[in-house]
């Protein structure tokens, strides 16, 4: 019977970021926070799994202390027991750090077979800390999951490839990411989330994994990205051609 | 906001609105069109623990403060205002009475499966010649034996058709002034004698089934009775204050909903090459909703914060409701307004919310009576 990690991340509500008007600068002051939809499928992935074999699963998040707010949202969709790895410098981590902090914890003291995560991040979006995470834990990986399967001491799962799909064997302990159509995730009923409230949560903080964890990158800044239509119209014919070679030279898109 | 949320409540009322928007939005025109008990929804509701939310768990409820509860009607109701309250009649008068009165057996028997969700509650108290008048009521009780003899009719009674157990107020003693001869009992579907009569069309709500209940010696064992001979005025009375906070929770989910609907087509529609919220007149009506809609939403939470320290709610309770309802009522309405033409149009969302607004001003207590019982409570 599998132990599950299913892991997920705190991340700003999209809906709830603003340009500040007349700048290209971003507006964090309104924002809500929620789990990061794609790591919806993974919990419920886990949830799933442990509904069709047995075993159990935990749930495991790294972020700044707020992000505390997440775990009971997280419990009420599936596991047990909840691992919050926290440091209030835990902001904007990159793809590698967070990696490296979740390998520090698991290994530290998380036993499992299988490690669930979401495709990418709902922000960041990078797709690295499922393989990243794999990789530091020298275990294999399979990424773009719609199918998984738990044999024995194997996992199948059906990976969407660019033509088809691919069907893998991962010998187990492995680590999978899931794409948002392996599941429809429920909608926690009012006894999950009554329930959630009771599940242990252990909190796992920088000075218990005794290890520092330094970013590579340096973020300058933050932009909003704009993109100004001009609506210039053009057919298909070679005077259309002309004319849209003409308006992309003059934009300095080609030369 | 005085009212913090605490993270529990802000899971709750978050997973009530995923909830509605899976389940009740995508079927939120049919049912309306077709005034259509929406039994999918009601059996999931249940599976999810939603039908006895201020109940203790040993009953079969969830053990919420009844802050809570109002916020998951509202949210509810955001979505379909006629769902919002098959819930809140079912759990605030059908469900409310026998957790306040009931013996520990009637508990056992009725209150549990309730709360599950296994049978759907409903309060009778109107009739034909008894509306705001309650004291007016005909119908009869008559102990014969081990059981009661019921006769009259109740009109208006929402759940009616589809509802299994009912609180029903009777005359048990025509001989003292009408409120001290009422008595409670707990009626089911099953009692003989017990039959649905004419189910109404209605103008909005319309997927809330709503009926006449026929009492033709219909029998009720002695163990029925809900509190004791002659309580029933009482009964009913403080069942209503408690049932006014959930119709005040589902007028400010109608409010709400117009303000979204507003908001969002007030940016879109253009008109004069620019959105129509750029006009000083929508946005004034805007900024009139969501001030009110504050209020309102001040008055229902305060109502039920008394009524969770178990301090006097009364009078509140009928704030509320009063406040809400002429809210949801005004509001909407310009909620159609912003909306021109469209806003007319069935399938456009808020010619459903004008529509179901209006019954909010009239049950559980007309405005007029809501103000009977303010004005009451300070000219004493
Ligand atoms: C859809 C729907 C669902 C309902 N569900 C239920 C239910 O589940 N259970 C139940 O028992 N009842 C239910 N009712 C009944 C509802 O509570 C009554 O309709 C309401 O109390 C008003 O009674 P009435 O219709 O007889 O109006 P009336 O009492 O005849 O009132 C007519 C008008 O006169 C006004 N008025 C009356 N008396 C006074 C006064 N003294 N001073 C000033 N104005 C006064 C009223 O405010 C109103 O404007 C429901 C009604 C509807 C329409």
């Amino acid at each position: 019977m599998p132990r599950i990690i299913t892991c997920f991340k705190w991340v700003v509500d999209q809906a709830d970021i603003r340009v500040v008007p007349g700048t290209d600068e971003l507006s964090l002051d309104r924002v809500g926070y929620r789990i990061s939809e794609y790591d919806r499928n993974c919990l419920e992935e886990g949830a799933r799994l442990k509904e069709q074999y047995g075993g159990e699963v935990v749930g495991l998040t790294v972020g700044i202390p707020g992000a505390k707010k997440s775990i009971k949202d997280a419990l009420s969709r599936g596991p047990e027991k909840a691992y919050f790895v926290t440091d209030p410098s835990f902001s904007n981590l990159e793809p590698g750090q967070t990696a490296a902090i979740m390998a520090a914890a698991i290994s530290s003291q998380i036993e499992y077979d299988l490690i669930i995560c979401g495709e990418g991040s709902g922000d960041l979006y990078a797709q690295q800390v499922g393989p990243r995470l794999a990789e530091m834990l020298g275990i294999p990986c399979a990424v773009f999951v719609n199918k998984i399967e738990i044999k024995e001491k194997e996992a199948i799962v059906e990976c969407k490839v660019e033509d088809g799909v691919e069907v893998l064997a991962l010998p187990l302990p492995a680590l999978i990411t899931v794409l948002p159509d392996i599941n429809t995730p429920r909608v926690p009923g009012l006894k999950d989330t009554l329930a959630a409230g009771k599940k242990p949560v252990e909190e796992i903080t920088l000075q218990d994994l005794n290890k520092s964890f330094d970013p590579y990158l340096e973020t300058l800044n933050v932009r909003a990205t704009s993109m100004e239509r001009t609506c210039e119209k053009m057919d298909a014919g070679s005077e259309g051609i002309a004319k849209m070679v003409a308006v992309l030279t003059k934009a300095g898109v080609i030369s | 906001m005085i009212f913090k949320l605490t993270e529990e409540q802000e899971l709750i009322v978050a997973n009530m609105r995923e909830f509605a928007q899976k389940y009740v939005d995508p079927i939120a025109v049919e049912i309306d069109e077709e005034s259509r008990h929406p039994a999918e929804v009601m059996e999931k509701l249940a599976e999810d623990g939603w039908m006895g939310m201020p109940y203790p768990a040993e009953y079969g409820g969830a053990g919420l403060d009844f802050l809570t509860y109002a916020m998951v009607i509202e949210e509810l109701s955001r979505s379909c205002a006629a769902t919002g309250f098959t819930v809140s009649c079912h759990t605030g008068l059908g469900a409310g009475p026998i957790f306040e009165y009931g013996t520990e057996e009637q508990k056992q028997k009725y209150l549990i499966p309730l709360c599950k969700g296994e049978k759907l509650g409903g309060f009778a108290l109107t009739e034909p010649g008894a509306g705001t008048d309650v004291a007016a009521g005909s119908t009869t009780a008559v102990l014969d034996g081990d059981e009661y003899v019921l006769n009259g009719t109740k009109t208006f009674i929402s759940n009616g058709p589809v509802g299994d157990i009912f609180i029903v107020v009777a005359i048990t003693d025509k001989e003292l002034s009408a409120p001290k001869g009422m008595s409670a009992f707990i009626v089911t579907k099953d009692n003989p004698g017990f039959r649905v009569g004419e189910i109404f069309k209605k103008m909005g709500i319309r997927s809330s089934q709503t009926s006449e209940i026929i009492l033709k010696d219909c029998r009720v064992p002695k163990e029925d009775l809900l509190g004791k001979v002659g309580q029933g005025f009482r009964i009913a009375m403080q069942s209503l204050d408690n049932g006014r906070i959930g119709v005040a929770s589902q007028a400010l989910g109608i409010a709400q909903a117009s303000l979204d609907e507003s908001i969002k087509y007030s940016k879109e529609r253009i008109q004069f090459n620019k959105p129509i919220a750029r006009n000083q007149a929508i946005q004034w009506m805007i900024a009139d909703m969501v001030t009110d809609i504050a209020a309102a939403r001040f008055l229902t939470y305060n109502a039920a914060y008394l009524k969770d320290q178990g301090l006097p709610y009364s009078k509140e309770a009928s704030m509320a409701k009063l406040f809400t309802a002429e809210t949801a009522m005004r509001h909407s309405s310009k909620a159609v307004q912003i909306h021109g033409g469209y806003g007319y149009i069935k399938g456009f969302k808020v010619e459903r919310l004008m529509r179901d607004a209006k019954i909010t001003e009239i049950y559980e207590g007309t405005s007029e009576a809501q103000r009977m019982v303010i004005a009451a409570n300070v000219l004493r």
